[in-house]
């Protein structure tokens, strides 16, 4: 038997394997709600992020002008914008991020493909509106801030949250229409949260994996690099990128630690 | 719109079955095989618009699948073992290997021999096993099979040659046409 009938030996084995099929799981009426459904999800997750960095901007400017209009309390006001007025505005954020998909649940439904361009226009943070968040990291330290996000509530977790890609957007811009990855329906306990995009820094390209364990919930070896912190909440987020070729650079690999540290006080 | 709805329709009802196989024995579960597929189908629908090269779209599902699969196979919650295939581990022995009283009827059973095939195919690691099903079920060769995973042929000849020894291994002699030419 040389090599070709052989080939073509297994190649029979194989087709032969997979020809007793159950009737199929879904038809395309799942397929097509189940996009929409995430198109829609996506939009609101974009609207909850560009009013989370409003609100940024507007607390950010609101102690600007507060630090210049008082000549005597310049280094306190200075102090206060950096030190709790945009830790406030964050804490705001986070949870005004979780609530938008609820919120704004009934925004248009549209098919996909419009919304990223237009996303990425109203969420990305201008240069200096993450600047609480980027420097404090940059700086080794990580800001304070008030309640983290914690678990997830829903029944079975959200493969890709929303509030949690909020979170992301904030300290990674780029993830700003970043198309989501393909992930199952498998339903995973409702605490746990997850967020996979298909990202792109530069010329190299590949998947951004983020997920928050609730407490209790230990993180394994996967076999793959991965950045891992404790949360606020007593839980555990995970981070890792690699490559679409194997060889290449993982993207954003000399940013994660920053967007580690970034999350995991507001996780 | 409604034009692009009517294409993406034909193309799911023409690919659905050939996906969910793929999908099936890359996961070696028909429950998770229609999870991935459906979540590929689902990302599809998303680009349909924005797709150019309608040629291309079997290949961007191929990637899609095994890249779902195979990332979710590192995850954490993966960890478990599908019981999907009837009969369940009992035809296991220690160690992940195929018992002989399991492979007893596999050659001259067919549907013993599928599912002799597909759970030790399920020992296989998942970059193995996809190697082998874009191989052997997709029927492509070693360069498209490297374009795809975004590999080098050379890697994608010793991917083959490790999966087949890893399924040789897990079978052993239960299924003859896995042993090697020569």
């Amino acid at each position: 038997m040389d090599d070709e009938e052989h080939e073509a030996r297994i190649a029979a084995l194989f087709r032969d394997a997979a020809t007793d099929a159950p009737e199929p799981g879904f038809d395309i009426g799942d397929v097509v709600g189940a996009s929409r459904r995430i198109t829609r999800r996506r939009r609101s997750a974009l609207a909850g992020a560009a009013l989370a960095v409003l609100a940024v901007v507007a607390v950010g400017l609101t102690a600007g002008f507060g630090a210049g209009s008082s000549s005597e309390l310049t280094t306190a006001s200075a102090g206060s914008a950096s030190g709790a007025g945009a830790p406030e505005a964050a804490k705001a954020a986070a949870p005004e991020a979780a609530a938008a998909p609820d919120a704004a649940g009934g925004l248009g439904s549209g098919g996909a493909g419009s919304d990223g361009a237009a996303g990425s226009d109203l969420a990305a943070p201008r240069p200096g509106t993450t600047a609480p968040g980027m420097a404090g990291v940059a700086a080794g330290a990580v800001p304070a801030v008030g309640t983290p996000l914690g678990p997830g509530t829903g029944e079975c977790a959200n493969r890709q949250d929303p509030a949690l890609r909020a979170l992301v957007e904030q300290v990674l811009p780029e993830a700003v229409g970043a198309p989501e990855a393909a992930t199952t329906t498998e339903c995973r306990p409702g605490g746990e949260r997850g967020l996979v995009l298909e990202v792109r820094d530069g010329t190299s390209s590949g998947l951004l994996s983020v997920t928050y364990l609730p407490p209790g919930e230990a993180p394994t070896d996967t076999g793959v690099a991965e950045h891992a912190a404790s949360t606020g909440s007593a839980g555990t987020v995970i981070v890792s990128a690699r490559p679409d070729r194997a060889g290449d650079p993982a993207p954003f690999a000399d940013r994660i630690d920053m967007v580690v540290a970034y999350l995991a006080p507001r996780l | 719109v409604a034009e692009g709805e009517q294409e993406f329709d034909a193309y799911f009802r023409a690919r659905r079955d050939a996906v969910r196989r793929t999908a099936y024995l890359l996961c070696g579960d028909w429950h998770r095989a229609d999870d991935h597929a459906q979540a590929a189908f689902v990302a599809l629908h998303r680009h349909w618009r924005r797709i150019r090269d309608r040629a291309a779209l079997d290949a961007w599902m191929r990637r899609t699948l095994v890249r779902s699969i195979v990332d979710e196979s590192r995850r954490p919650w993966r960890r478990e073992r599908s019981t999907d295939v009837p009969g369940g581990d009992a035809g296991r022995r220690p160690g992940g290997r195929v018992s002989s009283e399991a492979a007893v009827d596999g050659p001259a059973d067919g549907v013993a021999t599928r599912h002799v095939l597909v759970d030790g195919l399920r020992s296989v690691p998942p970059r193995q096993r996809a190697v082998l099903v874009l191989r052997f079920l997709e029927g492509l060769d070693v360069a498209a099979t490297a374009e795809l995973l975004g590999c080098s042929p050379g890697t994608v000849k010793s991917q083959t040659a490790h999966g087949l020894d890893a399924l040789r291994a897990a079978l052993g002699d239960a299924l003859d046409d896995l042993r090697p030419a020569g």
